[in-house]
């Protein structure tokens, strides 16, 4: 088996790029949302600068991916483009890891653009930004196969929205973006081992704090392909059971 | 004898409904096979299945020797597929849709962008080459629908509904793109309910309703099975019973058409003497009166027996021209 599945994927991110992301509106709500979220809730004059910038970094690559792939897929199955795709000769999960590569490219770019200015706000440094890259890139991945999986499943643009939604105002609320998990009462925090956004935050924190790779940022990244693994299966067997 | 397609029993249930009832047919590389019936007979479930897009509930179908369930990949790398909406991102420009969809089909790079600007040219799209589709008209979509799946050089096309919705230049200059993929030994596998356009097009046309294959032949074999019946139009000056006119000698059939009466006759009997000596008892003043030669829709009618106003409403969709 050679390489031309990948290429294929790419060819599809590259499309997906063109034709949903790279439009104002979307890159906006991508990063206006997060903001807006910590303008309210998170910003007290007293965030340390480590929990301000892990928190709110996790929250644009929630919203800055998975708000738009969560209608990518849902999209092409209202103007009939899906077919296009899947009368290609691709498999589904081809089709899948096309999809969730394209906010994968993006994630690390409209993390980037909060990134640099929040650390020049906060002033905060990072301990290890290669490593902070790397849990941006497996974030962006995690976020955009679990919007993959809601586009696939929904059948129209509402619906899918409504699913995102559902998913990711927990997962901001819950997952120590705002409040360190540690604060949390010991039920929540068991609440938010079960939310992917929690090992995004975790292992930021870990990345901007430590020089070297800890323990816990090696289960942080685990953690997420698990996620991201578990997403492209389900969003591929979805794809799969379209054509029944 | 080479095959392009092979389909076996082909069935299809959605939710328990019967869309594709034990289909069988065989598609001969190099020919335009039309499959023509009325709309919800099943001609886009047979496309959707042998294109891929759908399973069989059960029975088999290979496309250019490939089974489509198993080897589903390998058969669409063979096939061109037109959907019955064109499908097009309308975000792109008209090169961008065509340079995507080589890149699909595994078209190498260096050949992507002439390929492109190839079939561009042919369609008569290439000053619209930068041009975002989402200012297309329906024609031009359509047009560049089919040389996006002709990028890959396909040596079976399917068609789905291709001049759905077309005006009538559109529709013409298609059929005549059609005509010149089968004269390149492109094999073109269409579904239409327009019965004029299998007529012109087609080698071979399976005429489907209700999901089973009703009949399978030439079009000129297929007119030729309804003969031994004569088709007579004729208008009166008044309204006469339908009824009455079934009591004529030799009427098998009537139809009313507007206001139009399209009589089946079988037999040698003699029409024309019974429908004047029909006339004068009624009071009536016959005013045409046409014989008219077999068609394609005759046998259409006869085979799937829907009325002629069903099979016109099929043909004639309100707001849409026809090209003859």
């Amino acid at each position: 088996m050679g390489w031309g599945w990948l290429y294929k994927a790419l060819y599809i991110a590259r499309k997906d790029i063109r034709v949903y992301y790279l439009k104002a509106p979307n890159l906006t709500y991508g990063l206006l949302m997060p903001v807006a979220l910590y303008l309210a809730f998170g910003i007290t004059g007293q965030m340390n600068p480590v929990t301000l910038v892990s928190g709110l970094v996790s929250l644009v690559i929630l919203f800055g991916t998975m708000s738009i792939e969560a209608v990518a897929v849902v999209m092409e199955k209202q103007t009939g483009t899906i077919d296009r795709l899947m009368a290609a000769p691709i498999t589904p999960l081809t089709l899948v890891l096309g999809k969730a590569f394209a906010g994968t490219f993006l994630g690390p770019l409209v993390a980037a653009s909060v990134l640099l200015p929040l650390m020049i706000y906060s002033g905060a440094s990072i301990a290890s930004p290669l490593l902070v890259f790397l849990a941006i890139l497996i974030s962006s991945f995690t976020f955009s196969a679990l919007g993959t999986l809601v586009s696939s499943y929904a059948r129209w643009v509402p619906e899918a929205q409504m699913y995102s939604n559902l998913l990711r105002f927990p997962m901001a609320f819950l997952a120590g973006t705002f409040i360190p998990l540690s604060s949390m009462p010991s039920q929540i925090q068991i609440v938010a081992r079960l939310l992917p956004l929690t090992y995004t935050v975790e292992a930021l924190r870990s990345a901007i704090e430590s020089t070297t790779v800890t323990f816990t940022y090696v289960v942080d990244l685990w953690a997420l392909i698990l996620f991201s693994a578990a997403s492209v299966i389900a969003s591929t067997w979805t794809l799969n059971r379209s054509r029944l | 004898m080479m095959y392009a397609i092979r389909v076996e029993d082909l069935t299809k249930r959605y939710n328990g409904l019967l869309a594709l009832d034990k289909s069988n047919f065989h598609v001969k590389q190099g020919s335009v096979f039309g499959l023509l019936g009325p709309n919800g007979a099943g001609k886009t479930t047979t496309i959707r299945i042998l294109t891929g897009l759908t399973r069989p509930s059960e029975g088999t179908a290979t496309v250019m020797g490939y089974d489509v369930t198993n080897e589903a990949v390998k058969a669409k790398q063979m096939v061109g597929v037109v959907p019955e909406t064109s499908n097009v991102y309308e975000e792109m420009t008209a090169l961008e849709n065509l340079v995507f969809a080589a890149e699909l089909y595994g078209v190498p790079r260096a050949e992507r962008r002439n390929r492109a600007r190839g079939l561009l040219e042919a369609f008569g799209l290439l000053d619209r080459a930068g041009g975002r589709v989402a200012d297309f008209s329906r024609g031009m979509r359509r047009r560049l629908t089919i040389a996006c799946a002709l990028i890959h050089r396909p040596e079976l096309l399917f068609l789905d509904e291709p001049t759905t919705g077309l005006d009538v230049q559109s529709a013409r200059q298609l059929r005549n793109h059609v005509s010149e993929l089968r004269d390149e030994g492109v094999t073109v596998f269409l579904t239409t309910h327009y019965i004029e356009e299998a007529d012109q097009l087609c080698d071979t046309v399976a005429m489907i309703n209700q999901g089973r294959i009703a009949a399978l032949d030439s079009p000129e074999n297929l007119k030729a099975s309804v003969t031994g019946t004569r088709v007579v139009e004729v208008v009166f000056s008044g309204h006469p019973v339908e009824g009455e006119l079934k009591g004529i000698q030799g009427v098998m059939e009537v139809h009313r058409l507007g206001d139009r009466y399209r009589l089946t006759v079988g037999g040698e009997a003699d029409i024309v003497g019974g429908l004047i000596d029909y006339a004068r008892k009624g009071g009536l003043r016959v005013v045409t009166l046409n014989t008219l030669k077999t068609s394609l829709e005759d046998a259409f009618i006869r085979i799937t027996g829907l009325a002629p106003e069903e099979a016109h409403e099929e043909k004639e969709q309100p707001g849409q021209g026809r090209a003859q």
